[in-house]
């Protein structure tokens, strides 16, 4: 695959080989992520939002919290930019509150779920046979027990409702499973192929090849079903808000706010738009971000381009 | 092939045995079938309260009530899954779990198939036609679509529809969309035609809202696995071989591009139950989605079991036909 | 007839819905031309088709029954009771209520013309076939019905039918102040069954087991009897129930064709459907601010509020070892502004809220006595609050209340999920800060198991309070009651909740139960807060129909005379 780098940018020593190699993947990798003008976009955004969500409750005024001197349910104004809900919290506070809630859950859920599935689902592809036969059994008993169910039942039982890193472990011990899948079945069709093949004879440990040669290969799938997961987890918070079984009050999260002010776009606006549109704003950074990281990432589609 | 089939379905027995432990244990801590009962004011009778739990089995071990569920034998006859019985309900005593579970398959399969549907077709066309035209203003604009798909809540996403159902027949003076309800009571007596109509009316908005999720994440999927075989070796040599780029992309390249989604699709049969939930309550369709919420709220274990083992065995065969298409499918999988 | 029915029915659909489906069906059987149809929603599921079990009894069954159940008497909207004399051939009378002349006994008396939709007339049999189920199980009658109203039954020692009358007479020595309400539309059946229909499904009523397979029946089949002004003609217990005039109803004929109840799970999906003209009107059981202002809005709707039977109230655990003390009980009470919750929960859509300051009576009973204003509770004053912990020896180390070098608390604030109830608590909190005193905001999903626990400090939830009360101080208060869950005992307050329980007359009751209520203002043990605001609305092409918030039945109290406009 290395003859398809332009060769100005391998610059190798002998001492440091590899690392150089690297580097300059690295590099390149960088230059068309940062050549994906929709992913540049979101992720100045995005970061926007973070900052939004994790330095604003220091500069703003008000908290997520009902404040006696809040007035109840006017609409925006000099005090309150976004307006107060009818028990008096202030919105713009509740909205960095509840992005920031959101987005913890969301980053945590795609780390763990992609990390522990990807690992997963790549031993169990590499090695078939039986070792896949059990681990994917395991990944299927996860797959057939309903997030919802997990949640209520789970949440039911925590004395003092529910925090944002329980949602967060909740949704993704039973999301990896989904990526696992996913990923196992990339590798099937992969473990078959040449390079493979060659460095099982050159004598490469199994762990070796999984973190070294299947992984890569399968980073493609793999970015956009980690993409897809933190969209899916956002999404996953926000409908078991709907059905009350999420963060608990008086914490608050995008989905939380949703909800209850799911009657109130046209009676009262600034309920209703400021979270929804935060939380699709976000997810779509994200699924772009995601997008611009595949295309930059996958080796094999550098030189086409029709 | 076969025997591997077989070998598939014999193993997915003791993933059903699991997961119907697992099941059994997290529902039977989750709650208490008779809290409602309990808080009843005036307070039932302490014999009503007895006969209640001694119906549901409650006043037995752990351990007996998970062999009770499985076998029956021992009970009072309404339970035992291998003899088809799903055991008693909080709901009332002659609330049948199996037989509302029947009837209100259809209600869910209905949408569901509908949904599944219009969302492969179009996941597979978007998908592809992306992935040709990949970096075009029409690339873009599909994957913003899918993206924003993507980004909404579904009960969210279902109210603007809803709204914009409400706004369409006050636009041409109509009552043509329906916003609640499955239409089968307004759909007695019609004419074949009429009852198309009728569905029409009652299915089309409920039907953009399930399948709008995984219609967007199908679609991502579709395109990118389109691109990856687009920029394979064994395309580009046909391609160099000056074989038209419509038999390029017919023969070689979409077949092998469908088959990561088979298993995208099988996975997603869990998304869509999750969807279905969420969809039936917000157009108020009496299928297995409402009988999930109905059996949370009444602290049914019983039917919240016997939902789980469904959709478990839902998503076990999805699995299994995923598996046995790959092979199908992919002729560099071998199945030994 | 059938064919033609269900034809007719799609006139729901509306008139220009008509048009387009049956131009393009082709002929057919042709629009419902004036067909009176009446699309009313159920907010919730009914369990069962009848509703005197405790699963399967609700509020959704009693309205899915409304004209079809037929009841000796229902509250007004007024307040006032008023006897149902088509069922009855006059109001009921109390032959004894001295018990020192002997037991206590009434007799009710059934229209001569009554019958029920297969012709056969009422009797005093009905009534008592009835009260068996009513009775819990250890009195012989029925071995499994679970009634989930068993109060005025069970104190009955023996029955006497004489044709249309029955005579009821009480067990030595026991009263029962709302005797009336045995038939009526609050008793747990919502009215009195047919009793006729046992033999002819060939159970003896007599023998308990074959009286529980009746009991278990009437829930299980499809109600297709009727004592009322409709009966069912079709449906089921999870999309809708469509009714029909009864054709042997000897009253005041109904002014409608046909009236279709879709049961409603979603009170988000109302304005959209309502303003789609997919139905009439509802009584929804929750109260969402935007819902009601946007409904207010719609050019064709009625929208009526009212203070409904559920109140909202805060309780102590007594048996915290901080809220032992009735002085810090009495003082986070009067921190506590209720006026603040009230407008900061219902105040925007319903600014004529009404705080509760009696346990028992609203505000326009006869029997109201404002017992909490003069108490200072709930007032929300700071200042005398701090005077009285200062008093008892409490003292605030910066924001902080100490008693003897200790932090007070922290208490955990409990209430399950709703919308109103996490406001509540919120603002709750932010009260008690101001006297020093923190408390950590739990919700629980499961509340009777929390209260059954007894696992929090401060809870608020709520009660339903019908105008019925005399059986509800020794349920709340009473120190061995399994629903006084702060574990309060106070020997006064048990004296005078049994009182309440055994007057002759509700009068005298009330008496007893506002004389209870005094003490347990004193105790600081309950604090009411305000009774959920409950709304109703119609389309304004219905008429004769209006919400009734002192029954089960709401607004279909009087579906027997609902109308369209013309």
């Amino acid at each position: 695959m290395s003859e398809n780098r332009a060769p100005d940018t391998v610059r190798k020593t002998a001492a440091d080989g590899v690392g150089g190699v690297e580097r300059t993947q690295l590099q390149m990798i960088t230059r068309r992520f940062l050549r994906h003008r929709p992913a540049m976009i979101s992720l100045a955004l995005l970061i926007v939002i973070v900052l939004f969500a994790f330095v604003g409750p220091y500069l703003w005024t008000w908290d997520h919290l009902v404040h006696r001197e809040v007035p109840p349910s006017v609409p925006p104004n000099a005090d309150h930019p976004l307006g107060t809900t009818t028990a008096g919290n202030d919105v713009l506070g509740q909205l960095m509150r509840g992005a920031q809630q959101t987005l913890k859950v969301a980053f945590t859920v795609s780390v763990l779920g992609t990390v522990v599935g990807s690992l997963w689902g790549a031993t169990a592809g590499y090695y078939g046979g039986r070792v896949d036969s059990l681990m994917m059994r395991v990944v299927d008993v996860f797959m057939i027990v309903p997030l919802l169910v997990m949640v209520a039942a789970i949440a039911g039982s925590v004395r003092g409702g529910t925090t944002w890193w329980a949602v967060a472990l909740i949704i993704a011990a039973f999301s990896w499973a989904q990526i696992a899948r996913v990923v196992r079945g990339v590798v099937l069709s992969l473990r078959e192929q040449e390079f493979v093949e060659a460095a099982r004879a050159a004598g490469a440990s199994p762990g070796w090849i999984i973190v070294r040669h299947l992984l890569p290969n399968a980073a493609g799938p793999i970015i956009v079903a980690a993409t897809l997961l933190v969209a899916v987890a956002i999404l996953l918070e926000a409908g078991m808000s709907f059905l009350s079984f999420g963060i608990q009050l008086p914490d608050i999260s995008l989905g939380q706010m949703i909800g209850d002010a799911r009657t109130a776009a046209s009676t009262r606006p600034w309920l209703f738009y400021p979270p929804g549109v935060l939380l699709v704003i976000i997810c779509l950074t994200i699924n772009f971000i995601g997008d611009g990281l595949r295309d930059a990432l996958d080796p094999r589609q550098t030189m086409e381009r029709r | 092939m076969l025997v591997y089939t077989v070998r598939r379905v014999l193993g997915a027995i003791p993933v059903l045995l699991l997961a119907s432990v697992l099941t059994f244990v997290l529902i039977d801590l989750s709650g208490d079938p008779l809290a409602d009962l309990r808080v009843m004011q005036p307070p039932p009778d302490p014999e009503v309260i007895q006969l209640q739990s001694e119906r549901l089995y409650l006043d037995r071990s752990m351990p007996e009530r998970y062999w009770l569920w499985m076998t029956g034998v021992g009970g009072n006859g309404d339970i035992g899954l291998l003899q088809g019985k799903f055991g008693p309900s909080t709901q009332s005593a002659t609330y049948d779990i199996g037989a509302n579970i029947a009837e209100r398959l259809g209600v869910t399969l209905r949408l569901v198939g509908a949904a599944m549907v219009f969302a492969l077709g179009l996941a597979i066309l978007t998908g592809v036609v992306s992935a040709m035209r990949q970096y075009s203003k029409l690339d873009y604009t599909l994957t913003f679509v899918g993206f924003l798909a993507l980004a909404m809540p579904t009960f969210w996403f279902a109210g603007i529809v809803q709204q914009a159902g409400v706004s369409f027949n006050e636009l041409v003076g109509t009552q043509f969309f329906a916003t609640v309800g499955d239409g089968t009571y307004q759909a007695q007596g019609l004419s074949p035609w009429g009852r198309f109509t009728n569905a029409l009316a009652y299915m089309t908005l409920p039907t953009i809202v399930l399948m709008l999720t995984s219609f967007a994440s199908w679609s991502r999927y579709q395109r990118t696995s389109m691109l990856e075989v687009l920029n394979s070796d064994y395309v580009r040599l046909a391609r160099a071989k000056g074989l038209p780029n419509r038999v390029v992309v017919r023969r070689h390249a979409l077949r092998t591009a469908l088959i990561p989604l088979t298993t995208v699709v099988a996975v997603g049969m869990a998304a869509i139950i999750d969807g279905t939930v969420l969809t039936e309550r917000v157009f108020q369709w009496r299928g297995l989605g409402e009988f999930f919420i109905q059996a949370v709220t009444a602290n049914d274990s019983f039917a919240l079991m016997a939902w789980l083992m469904l959709s478990g065995t839902t998503v076990i065969l999805a699995n299994l036909i995923a598996d046995l298409l790959y092979g199908v499918l992919d002729p560099r999988i071998r199945y030994e | 007839m059938h064919e033609r029915r269900k034809t007719l029915a799609l006139a729901a659909a509306g008139a220009s819905a008509m048009m387009v489906l049956t131009a393009c069906s082709g002929g057919g059987s042709g629009p419902a031309e004036g067909d009176r149809e009446i699309t009313w929603v159920i907010n919730s599921l009914p369990a069962a088709w009848a509703s005197i079990s405790g699963a399967g009894g609700s509020v959704y069954t009693v309205q899915m029954l409304s004209g079809v159940v037929p009841h000796t008497g229902v509250f007004q909207p007024d307040g006032s009771y008023e006897y149902d004399l088509d069922i009855l051939a006059e109001e009921p009378v109390v032959i004894n209520d001295d018990l020192d002349e002997g037991p206590f006994q009434y007799s009710f008396t059934l229209a001569e013309d009554a019958v029920w939709s297969d012709g056969t007339p009422m009797t005093g049999e009905d009534l008592r076939v009835t009260a068996m189920m009513y009775a819990s199980p250890d009195e012989g009658y029925c071995t499994t019905c679970d009634s989930r109203g068993t109060t005025n039954a069970d104190m009955i020692d023996t029955m006497e039918v004489d044709g249309k009358t029955i005579t009821i007479t009480l067990e030595e020595g026991l009263s029962d102040p709302e005797w009336m309400s045995l038939f009526d539309s609050t008793s747990a059946g919502g009215g009195f069954y047919p009793s006729h229909l046992a033999e002819e499904n060939g159970w003896d009523v007599d023998d308990p087991d074959q009286l529980g397979e009746f009991f278990t029946w009437l829930h299980e089949a499809r109600t297709e009897w009727s004592g009322g002004p409709w009966m069912i003609v079709e449906g089921d217990l999870e999309n809708q129930v469509v009714k029909e005039p009864n054709p042997e109803w000897w009253g005041d004929p109904v002014q409608l064709d046909r009236i279709i109840m879709p049961f409603n799970t979603d009170e988000g999906t109302f304005v959209n459907a309502f303003n789609n003209g997919e139905f009439d009107g509802a009584n929804p059981a929750q109260f969402s601010t935007d819902v009601v202002t946007q409904l207010e809005g719609a050019p064709n709707a009625t929208v009526t509020i009212g203070e409904g039977n559920i109140w909202e109230h805060i309780d102590f655990n007594t048996e915290n070892e901080w809220l032992q003390d009735v002085e810090l009980r009495r003082a986070i009470f009067t921190a506590i502004d209720r006026d603040d919750i009230a407008s900061r929960t219902y105040g925007e859509a319903y600014p004529e809220y009404e705080l509760k300051n009696n346990h028992m009576f609203g505000s326009d009973s006869e029997y109201y006595v404002d017992h909490i204003t003069p108490s200072g509770q709930g007032s929300g004053d700071t200042d005398a609050a701090l005077e009285i912990l200062e008093e008892a020896g409490y003292e605030l180390d910066g924001d902080t209340l100490m008693l003897d070098g200790e932090q007070v608390g922290p208490f955990r604030l409990r209430t399950t999920d709703t919308v109103i109830r996490n406001n509540s608590v919120q603002l709750i909190q932010a009260h008690l800060a101001e006297i020093g005193v923190e408390t950590t905001i739990e919700m629980t999903d499961n509340l009777g198991e929390m209260l059954g626990g007894q696992d929090y400090d401060i809870v608020e939830f709520g009660w339903s309070g019908f105008p019925y009360f005399t059986s509800n101080p020794e349920q709340f208060w009473h120190s061995e009651s399994g629903s006084n869950f702060g574990g309060l005992s106070n020997e006064e307050i048990d004296e005078l909740a049994e009182a309440t329980g055994s007057a002759p007359n509700r009068d005298e009751a009330a008496e007893y139960a506002n004389q209870a209520m005094e003490i347990l203002v004193e105790e600081a043990y309950v604090l009411p807060l305000l009774a959920d605001p409950q709304y109703f609305f119609v389309n304004d092409r219905v008429t004769n129909i209006e919400d009734n918030l002192n029954t089960s039945l709401r607004a279909t109290y009087n579906i027997g005379e609902w109308a369209l406009a013309e």
